[in-house]
């Protein structure tokens, strides 16, 4: 199998795993906060609108794996253009500029989530409080961005 | 570390729920009341309020708070992710409730008004059935084993005593039992702690009754971690049991309560403390996202609530001083 693979099959690697591991730390991450949502909403269905905004969230990483996703693609003319030829080391790179979105998106919406389920916690006793609720689980989005970043930097170094 | 992210709604739920709990400022304005009726009135704002209506007169208190437990246990059963959590308290009303049965039925002390219907495990019907029929094959082993040799004993020696003691013993080793399964370190401090802390007030009894050591020995639950028959001899100033406890965690329960103890006599102060005690553990479970604690720490306060507000009726109805009232609550959770 190995001899049959090309660069840019290593690339679409690459684009698979951005998209997988970000897209399903988000979707835990979402998850956790829902299901809290759901058991303060039961108790005050008033909460629905500052709870969704917190359950929101956690939803941005799979979006920075997505757009990971997408730009290898782009780049290496799997979208709008002809596949180009590339060579096994440059699909290495390409693969590897997926990487630091894929672990740290999967992690960091995990955690994401668990802030901001705790911050759904927080304003199901103090509604007043929204915002650091927001903070608090904003500070984490760092991380996911930093790796965005890195990832960006990395592709477009190629 | 275990998974606790199943506990993710039913925390969001209790926490929603922990803001309807009666603060300090409902339970200063039931003590302030003039009158029972109107200390009443002040629940009208809160949870209690459903049940207002239908009350007759004050002195129905009591139909009311039964309610609410039933209403609280019905409630955490379908929400908790782990129902042995709420059969774990619920015990505690199947040995109350056969205990009362017993009693009725060797004892001919007929006091049906004490039953708990529909809180406990075991429907009520059958343990009247199987009280009635002297056949406790379909309970669980400890309270069989317990209810067996209770019905043996009982039949030489009609001894009311007999049922609290043999039956308490069950009950305490069935939750210790039920302790271990549940795997939770919160769980198993705070059932330590309680066991401790009547473990401590049997002594104090047995000390006060003029039992002897062998009496004691019986009387004391075996799964605490202050073993009393070793700390202190019955026949030691009771000044030793305090200076041996200094360093526990019941220092200042122990402390103040005997202090108490010894001026007035009664246990009265030294329980206050202990429940206190129980609610200041409780309330480590506030700082817990997802897990059981935040559960456990619900109806905690459920129970501790429902207890002061049958101290402030019961106080009010009676019309004791305002400052007798307030020596006797509890602290809260919220």
């Amino acid at each position: 199998m190995i001899e049959s693979m090309t660069g840019l099959s290593l690339a679409i690697v690459g684009a698979a795993l951005a998209v997988l591991l970000a897209g399903i730390g988000s979707a835990i991450g979402i998850g956790i906060v829902g299901q809290t949502a759901a058991g303060v909403v039961t108790e005050d269905p008033d909460k629905f609108g500052p709870t969704l905004l917190l359950q929101a969230l956690p939803g941005t990483q799979g979006i920075y794996g997505l757009l990971i996703g997408f730009l290898i693609l782009q780049r290496t003319g799997m979208i709008g253009g002809t596949p180009m030829e590339i060579s096994m080391a440059e699909g290495w790179l390409f693969l590897l500029s997926g990487l630091p979105i894929a672990f740290v998106g999967l992690m960091s919406a995990i955690a994401q989530g668990k802030a901001a389920a705790s911050g759904v916690l927080l304003i199901a006793k103090r509604p007043e409080e929204l915002g650091k609720a927001i903070i608090y689980a904003v500070m984490v989005e760092t991380y996911a961005v930093l790796a965005l970043l890195m990832s960006i930097m990395i592709l477009f170094g190629i | 570390m275990p998974n606790n992210d199943r506990y993710a709604y039913a925390v969001g739920r209790i926490r929603a729920m922990e803001t309807r709990l009666l603060d300090r400022g409902k339970i200063d304005r039931m003590v302030e009341a003039r009158s029972a009726e109107e200390a009443l009135k002040v629940l009208g704002e809160s949870e209690y309020g459903e049940y207002l209506a239908d009350l007759g007169s004050v002195h129905q208190f009591e139909k009311m708070l039964d309610a609410e437990l039933r209403r609280i246990y019905v409630e955490l059963r379908k929400i908790s992710p782990e129902p042995d959590l709420i059969n774990f308290f619920a015990k505690k009303f199947d040995y109350h409730n056969l205990k009362v049965l017993i009693k009725a039925n060797k004892l001919a002390e007929k006091r049906d008004e004490l039953l708990v219907p529909e809180v406990g495990n075991i429907p009520l019907a059958e343990l009247i059935r199987a009280v009635g029929d002297d056949d406790y094959r379909n309970l669980p082993s400890r309270m069989r084993q317990a209810a067996e040799k209770l019905s043996e004993l009982l039949r030489l020696d009609p001894d009311p005593q007999l049922v609290g003691l043999l039956l308490d013993r069950a009950m305490y080793q069935e939750l210790e039992d039920a302790v271990d399964a549940q795997q939770s370190s919160f769980l198993k401090g705070y059932f330590t702690s309680l066991v401790d802390l009547i473990n401590i007030k049997t002594y104090l009894r047995v000390r006060r009754a003029n039992r002897p050591k062998d009496f004691l020995q019986q009387a004391l639950l075996p799964s605490g971690n202050v073993d009393m028959n070793k700390l202190v001899q019955l026949v030691e100033p009771l000044e030793v049991l305090v200076d041996r406890l200094m360093f526990s965690p019941y220092a200042q329960v122990v402390e103040e309560g005997i202090q108490m103890y010894q001026k007035t006599d009664t246990l009265t102060r030294y329980e206050k403390l202990a429940d206190d005690h129980l609610i200041k553990y409780a309330k480590q479970a506030k700082f817990v996202t997802f897990g059981p604690e935040p559960i456990i720490g619900y109806l905690l306060a459920k129970e501790n609530e429902i207890k002061m507000i049958r101290i402030i009726m019961v106080g009010k109805i009676n019309q004791l001083p305002t400052e007798e009232i307030k020596e006797r609550l509890r602290d809260v959770y919220v």
